[in-house]
């Protein structure tokens, strides 16, 4: 965005240039020491294992996996269970971030406090927590029975909407922190003056606050979507062994039927989906934050 | 024992495949001798206040037990073939059958276990790899307050009545096996012992379980807590060992013995070949298999003896009929049953 008449008042944001060698790239050794040891070569390993049958590296494995109908249905739990999660925790945090960063002193302090906390408290006692409050005589049920949206108390627990709910209250802060970080950083006077131009609150969110704040919502997105579609613990907990997704599929298959080969199948299928996600989206918040905000 | 150094190793392996030739023991007794038991991390209370104790005082020697779950036992086992640190195993029977597969065991002989002699038929296995030392039972446990009466038979999980009220356990839980045969047993009229062949019925069957489900569990103590709690009002099969502690620890639940007979669960014990320790290792369990420990144990882990001569613990009928599961066979069709499960059980 080149906004014509944002005067500079801040430091201005120092520039790397990314092909000139630069010593501060160094700072990152560290890490990706650490990564390349303990994540890259394990992956490497993993895909070789997934590739190697019986005869040498071959793509037969995969394309068994691939040709069994139940297979598709494994990886359909997988996406659209992570898609929902997704959109109910675009739905419930882009409102709770715009509020977090309208928030002035005490109020924002414990705004902030009520996103970060719950990531102390363990998926566990989470996934267990939910199991109460959406039993049939749980919280939930009753809310709806009363407020007269059911008729009668329904069973919640064990389904696939009891898993989206559960699951996007983990996951949700991990929406709302990236569009947070994001809408602190836009200058209040441009929808103002906006709305001096005439422009309704519609209008200023649509044209203005939306687009300014595209790249959070992207890798909030992204964050929340791989978190979701590997999630193992949410799903054993709260739906059980009923619903297979490729998480859970790959952990009874290494851990139960010490099947490496399936394991190793189910995992890369999930890497690559979770991948394709992560790299597409990044590559979406560059183009629309390409204009200079991001 | 990292602090052990290799020759010392070597010279209480050796003295102990001698030990009783030479009477060497009497010289390796003014060491500390040790013996390291692997199991599951949920016997570690009755084996450290019970079996521990008494097998210490006898032999004089110092044991250690390392709980954690049967396949990290496998692992452990495996990891350490050269030099195992392990000299007994407690684990299920259908890992004993991959480490009998693996090589890792060390038969038991009635020389070297006299209490052998002394077990029920049907608790030694694959000529004496492993026997069973207890036998926790598996039943239908059902909360107390939303059923007045006991479930009575395998069919009343099948009952409309208790239409999303049932919780099964999954096939890749050793205890949730013996649905597959009861179901078999249900649409066929054979016998439980005959129900374990030929398990296609069986399956056809278990789909008209699925409107009674509430879930199907991994996790035995979420189980267990939605049933306590009334959510769920029956759990087919479950165990003696973990329903009947809840039991008595005031959780509103009982366990039924269907009238058809209930399965007997698979505590194994067996001796690492090439152990450390051999003669200990062959003790330990020759104790466990003992009457006097036994009739100790039945009580405190509410499982039946596998020692002839101890009576069945208090309240249960002398006339419920115990079915034998035939591991081997689970063994070889397991992979296949839970993928048939994951397709039809779905939800």
């Amino acid at each position: 965005m080149t906004a014509p008449a944002a005067p500079v008042a801040g430091p201005v944001p120092a520039r790397w240039p990314l092909l000139r060698p630069d010593p501060v790239a160094l700072l990152a050794l560290p890490a990706f020491a650490y990564l390349a040891a303990a994540y890259g070569w394990p992956l490497l390993v993993l895909l070789a294992r997934s590739l190697s049958g019986p005869q040498g590296i071959s793509l037969a494995p995969l394309a068994q996996f691939l040709s069994d109908p139940f297979s598709w249905r494994v990886i359909g739990n997988t996406v659209r269970t992570a898609l929902l999660v997704t959109l109910v925790c675009l739905l419930a945090g882009y409102p709770a971030a715009v509020a977090l960063a309208r928030a002035r002193g005490w109020g924002q302090a414990l705004l902030l406090l009520s996103v970060i906390l719950p990531l102390s408290v363990g998926v566990v006692v989470k996934a267990y927590a939910w199991q109460i409050v959406l039993r049939r005589d749980g919280i939930v049920s009753q809310a709806l029975v009363g407020t007269g949206i059911w008729d009668a108390p329904q069973r919640l627990l064990f389904t696939e909407t009891g898993l989206v709910i559960g699951a996007a209250n983990v996951f949700l802060p991990f929406m709302i922190l990236p569009i947070y970080a994001v809408i602190r950083l836009i200058d209040p006077r441009l929808p103002e003056a906006a709305a001096t131009l005439g422009a309704s609150p519609l209008r200023r969110f649509l044209t203005v606050t939306l687009p300014l704040t595209l790249p959070g919502i992207v890798s909030g997105v992204a964050f929340v979507f791989s978190l979701a579609v590997s999630m193992y613990v949410v799903p054993s907990l709260v739906i059980g062994d009923r619903y297979q997704t490729l998480a859970t599929l790959t952990g009874r298959a290494f851990l139960f039927m010490r099947d490496e080969q399936l394991g190793s199948t189910t995992a890369v299928i999930l890497l690559a989906v979770a991948v394709a996600v992560v790299v597409g989206s990044t590559a979406l918040a560059r183009r629309l934050g390409g204009g200079g905000h991001a | 024992m990292p602090s052990l150094s290799p020759d010392r190793r070597a010279v209480l392996r050796g003295g102990a495949s001698l030990g009783a030739l030479v009477a060497a023991p009497g010289i390796l007794r003014a060491q500390t001798r040790e013996l390291v038991v692997g199991g599951a991390a949920g016997h570690k209370a009755w084996v450290e206040e019970i079996v521990v104790p008494a097998f210490e005082k006898k032999h004089g020697a110092r044991v250690i037990f390392e709980g954690t779950r049967s396949l990290v036992n496998l692992e452990k086992m495996q990891k350490n073939r050269d030099r195992p640190y392990l000299g007994v195993v407690q684990m299920d029977d259908p890992v004993m059958i991959l480490a009998v597969k693996e090589g890792l065991l060390d038969p038991l002989t009635p020389a070297r276990v006299p209490n052998l002699a002394a077990l029920v038929p049907g608790t030694v296995h694959m000529d004496g790899m492993w026997a069973n030392y207890l036998q926790p039972w598996l039943g239908i446990a059902y909360n107390t307050e939303a059923l007045r009466q006991a479930p009575t038979s395998w069919a009343d999980p099948y009952d409309p009545r208790y239409k999303g009220r049932v919780i099964v356990p999954s096939l890749q839980n050793t205890e949730g096996l013996p649905n597959i045969f009861a179901a078999t047993a249900l649409a066929s009229g054979k016998s439980l012992d005959a129900a374990q062949g030929d398990v296609e019925p069986g399956f056809r069957k278990l789909a008209a379980l699925k409107p009674n489900l509430l879930t199907v569990y991994t996790q035995q103590p979420q189980a267990y807590n939605l049933l306590e709690q009334g959510e769920a009002w029956m759990i087919s099969s479950a165990m003696s060992s973990y329903a009947l502690e809840r039991k008595a620890a005031g959780a509103p639940i009982a366990l039924a013995a269907p009238k058809e007979g209930v399965f007997a669960m698979p505590s194994g014990i067996a001796v690492v070949k090439g152990c450390p320790q051999a003669d200990l290792a062959f003790a330990y369990v020759d104790l466990l298999l003992g009457a006097e420990l036994q009739q100790r144990l039945v009580g405190p882990t509410f499982s039946l003896p596998t020692n002839r001569t101890v009576p069945r613990p208090a309240g249960l009928s002398p006339d419920m009929v115990v079915h034998q599961i035939d591991w081997a066979n689970v063994a070889r069709e397991r992979d296949g049953w839970i993928k048939r499960w994951d397709r039809e059980m779905a939800i």
